[in-house]
């Protein structure tokens, strides 16, 4: 198809887009015809939604996303699959909504990235070419002594794209013996979701206090402070006695023994410098990092994350390239999904104007990270920032008031899942 | 169904196109964020253009401009109370709200029982709703919420096809006094008559406008 043809078509009836025409049919040839050939790779908060933003902001711009698996399994809320009162159904996405948008689905691994020739190649073999490529691959994990593949299995992280290995810690929570403590290896920072851990700990303390009464959470962490901490732990002294001898949760901070040396997964035990913790249900989260693609192509520093140019998130070190998401260096904006939605929003329309030809207009940012303390309490900390001389400055927000009357964080809680239910919908239909 | 979405889709084009326009003319900084920067980052509680997945996150796509900017402006000075709004509304200007009271305005609305998600929200009762329509006509809501709510004008929202969720919380906070919820004297009278059950059944009946 002819330049001036495509253009005609898509004006005589916008409506082309929208029914998926474009992209999915066209041939290379009208890929060229378009204002520009954007690939992401990575159909999570962040791939997905600047797939869809940037069909929705220029319907004559191409985009192609890139994503290894079918469905894609929320993190957000995966935590109350493991306490037992949700589906792990409920958190599965697939990708029909996106083709609607004109979006141009390859399920496949993207194994590697030339920032030269402009190309990245999947698995399979091919090579496809972009203008501009987004990459949102989430996280990987660094390496714990004694944790392979193999003991992944038996000590699950859960803390990927969730599914099969949140699946494996429920069961394995469920199976445990009345007394045995739920041990939760916490990560260093930085790290997605910074109250997730804590949120975790909070719904297991929440299902062992309804069905095993004799049980607790242990958490060994490396931190001495988290993420929403005088939140939590007011939470968990009204709910689960802490600080009692009775407690559900025992959180044991880097300067008191926290730090793990090594896990062995044939024993079931954890290692610390001073102490060795065994059961039968083993939750490690482990250091993080970018996701290996973004390594791999080199889009990181020696911190492991990526750094990027904030009124675009393009790349400090390749052009063209723009990372977002958790792989990113966004700071002080924390790794999480609403962040890399409102990141992937920025990048969308950054791309959007210099396909366009235009300089990219000013961004603004937000975050917002509920929690449960319970399923009827909910906290939360929320933010709105500016870029401000080159770097992002928070320039609003808080977290829920400690004092917050029940009736609030009953509403909160709430508002939780309905976060989820709309941030989903605009990630994927 | 298709009609809506490339209405939608027109929406959202015509923001940006005129976004880029004004960053044209002058610098990115001094131009300041569009409407549709700013906008889009309330979505992922509001939904896409301000339709919310529910169950009750407040739908706020297509409420009218001034009771949006007059609403931001309030969680901002802290004179109506919120959950969240109230943190988040401080991080904008006076400027910034009201692009972002007009950028919603102009999306539009979609009541909560013609969205997908609808199904598996908080479910409208019949009955309660026979009686809402009832308490609401004798308490007199509807000489504001006209039409079963689904009226609006410069100051008062559309009610009518709101989420359930949403105006259950809103009834409870209403028929907390100590909240002092922004109010016309006329509708405080009439909330103050009424109990929490009554208004609940109002809610029932108001979400079921489609
Ligand atoms: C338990 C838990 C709870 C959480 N709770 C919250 C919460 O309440 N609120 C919140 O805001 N955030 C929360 N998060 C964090 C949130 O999940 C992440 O911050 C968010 O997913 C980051 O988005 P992303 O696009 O960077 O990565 P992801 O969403 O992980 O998406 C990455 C995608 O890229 C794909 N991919 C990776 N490499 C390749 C490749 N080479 N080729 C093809 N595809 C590839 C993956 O399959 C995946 O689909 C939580 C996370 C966890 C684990
Ligand atoms: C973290 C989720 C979240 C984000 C982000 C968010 N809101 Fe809200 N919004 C809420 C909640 C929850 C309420 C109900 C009031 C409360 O408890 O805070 C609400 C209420 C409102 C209302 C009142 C609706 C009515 O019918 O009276 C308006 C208007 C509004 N928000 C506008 C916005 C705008 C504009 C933005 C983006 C700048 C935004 N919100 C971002 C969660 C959010
Ligand atoms: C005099 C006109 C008037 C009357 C009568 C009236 N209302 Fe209202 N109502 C308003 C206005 C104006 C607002 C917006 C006020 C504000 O938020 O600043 C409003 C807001 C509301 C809201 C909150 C909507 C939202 O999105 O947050 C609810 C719920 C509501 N009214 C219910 C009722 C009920 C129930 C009655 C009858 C008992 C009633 N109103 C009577 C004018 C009226």
């Amino acid at each position: 198809m002819s330049m001036l043809n495509r253009r005609g078509f898509v004006k005589l009836s916008g409506a082309a887009a929208l029914v998926g025409l474009s992209a999915a049919t066209v041939s290379r040839k009208g890929f060229a015809a378009a204002k520009g050939h954007v690939v992401v790779i990575g159909g999570g908060y962040g791939g997905a939604i600047a797939a869809k933003y940037i069909r929705m902001a220029d319907p004559g711009i191409d985009v192609t996303l890139i994503e290894k698996n079918e469905f894609y399994y929320s993190g957000p809320l995966s935590n109350w699959v493991i306490a037992g009162f949700r589906d792990i159904e409920v958190q599965k996405w697939g990708y029909e909504g996106l083709k609607k948008h004109g979006v141009k689905m390859v399920h496949e691994e993207a194994t590697g990235i030339d920032p030269a020739a402009k190309t990245v190649t999947t698995k399979s073999g091919a090579k496809i070419k972009y203008d501009r490529l987004i990459v949102s691959p989430g996280v990987d994990f660094k390496p714990v002594e004694g944790y392979d593949a193999e003991a992944s299995e038996k000590m699950p992280h859960a803390w990927s794209a969730a599914g099969p290995q949140t699946v494996t810690l429920t069961k394995q929570l469920m199976a445990m013996r009345d007394g045995d403590p739920f041990v939760m290896v916490a990560p260093p920072d930085p790290y997605r979701c910074p109250p997730g851990p804590y949120e975790r700990a909070s719904l297991v303390a929440h299902y062992l206090m309804k069905n095993k009464p004799k049980s607790k959470v242990i958490i060994l962490d490396p931190k001495d402070k988290f993420s929403k901490m005088g939140l939590f732990t007011g939470g968990w002294t009204k709910l689960y006695g802490y600080g009692t001898d009775k407690s559900l949760i025992e959180w044991i901070p880097g300067g008191e023994g926290g730090k793990v040396a090594r896990v062995d997964a044939k024993t079931m035990t954890v290692h610390t410098e001073m102490a060795e913790f065994k059961s039968s249900c083993i939750n490690i989260i482990p250091p993080q990092k970018a996701g290996a693609i973004a390594e791999m192509a080199k889009l990181t520093d020696e911190s492991g994350w990526c750094p990027v140019h904030f009124e675009t998130f393009e790349s400090k070190i390749h052009k063209d390239i723009h990372v977002i998401g958790d792989s990113s260096v966004a700071s002080p904006m924390p790794k999480s999904g609403y962040a890399a939605n409102s990141e992937a929003k920025v990048a969308a329309a950054a791309i959007v104007a210099l396909l366009n030809g235009q300089k990219p207009g000013e961004p603004s940012y937000v975050n917002t990270c509920y929690s449960l303390l319970s399923p009827t309490s909910g906290i939360s900390v929320a933010a709105v920032y500016k870029l401000v001389e080159g770097k992002i400055k928070e320039v609003g927000g808080g977290l829920s008031a400690g004092d917050a009357p029940d009736f609030v964080r009953a509403q909160e809680a709430v508002y939780n899942e309905s976060w989820y239910q709309s941030i989903m919908a605009d990630t994927f239909s | 169904m298709h009609r809506k979405k490339i209405h939608m889709l027109v929406l959202v084009g015509g923001f940006v196109a005129g976004g880029l326009l004004s960053g044209s003319t002058a610098s990115a900084a001094e131009a300041g964020a569009t409407a549709a920067m700013l906008a889009n980052t309330c979505a992922g509680c509001h939904g896409t253009n301000g339709i919310s997945g529910g169950p009750a996150m407040p739908t706020i796509g297509g409420l009218p401009a001034n009771y949006l900017k007059t609403v931001m402006e309030q969680f901002k000075d802290g004179s109506r109370p919120s959950t969240i709004m109230g943190r988040l509304a401080k991080g904008y200007s006076d400027e910034e709200n009201a692009l972002l009271a007009d950028a919603f305005s102009k999306f539009k609305w979609e009541s909560a029982q013609s969205h997908p998600n609808s199904k598996k929200a908080t479910a409208i009762d019949p009955a309660l709703a026979a009686k809402g329509a009832e308490l609401q006509a004798s308490a007199k809501c509807d000489k504001c919420h006209e039409d079963g709510g689904v009226f609006q004008d410069d100051d008062t929202p559309r009610v009518g096809g709101q989420w359930l969720d949403y105006l259950l919380f809103k009834m409870q906070d209403l028929k907390n006094a100590a909240l002092k919820v922004p109010q016309p004297k006329k509708m405080e009278t009439a909330i103050e008559k009424l109990s929490l059950e009554d208004l609940t059944a109002i809610a029932h009946f108001y979400a079921s406008k489609k």
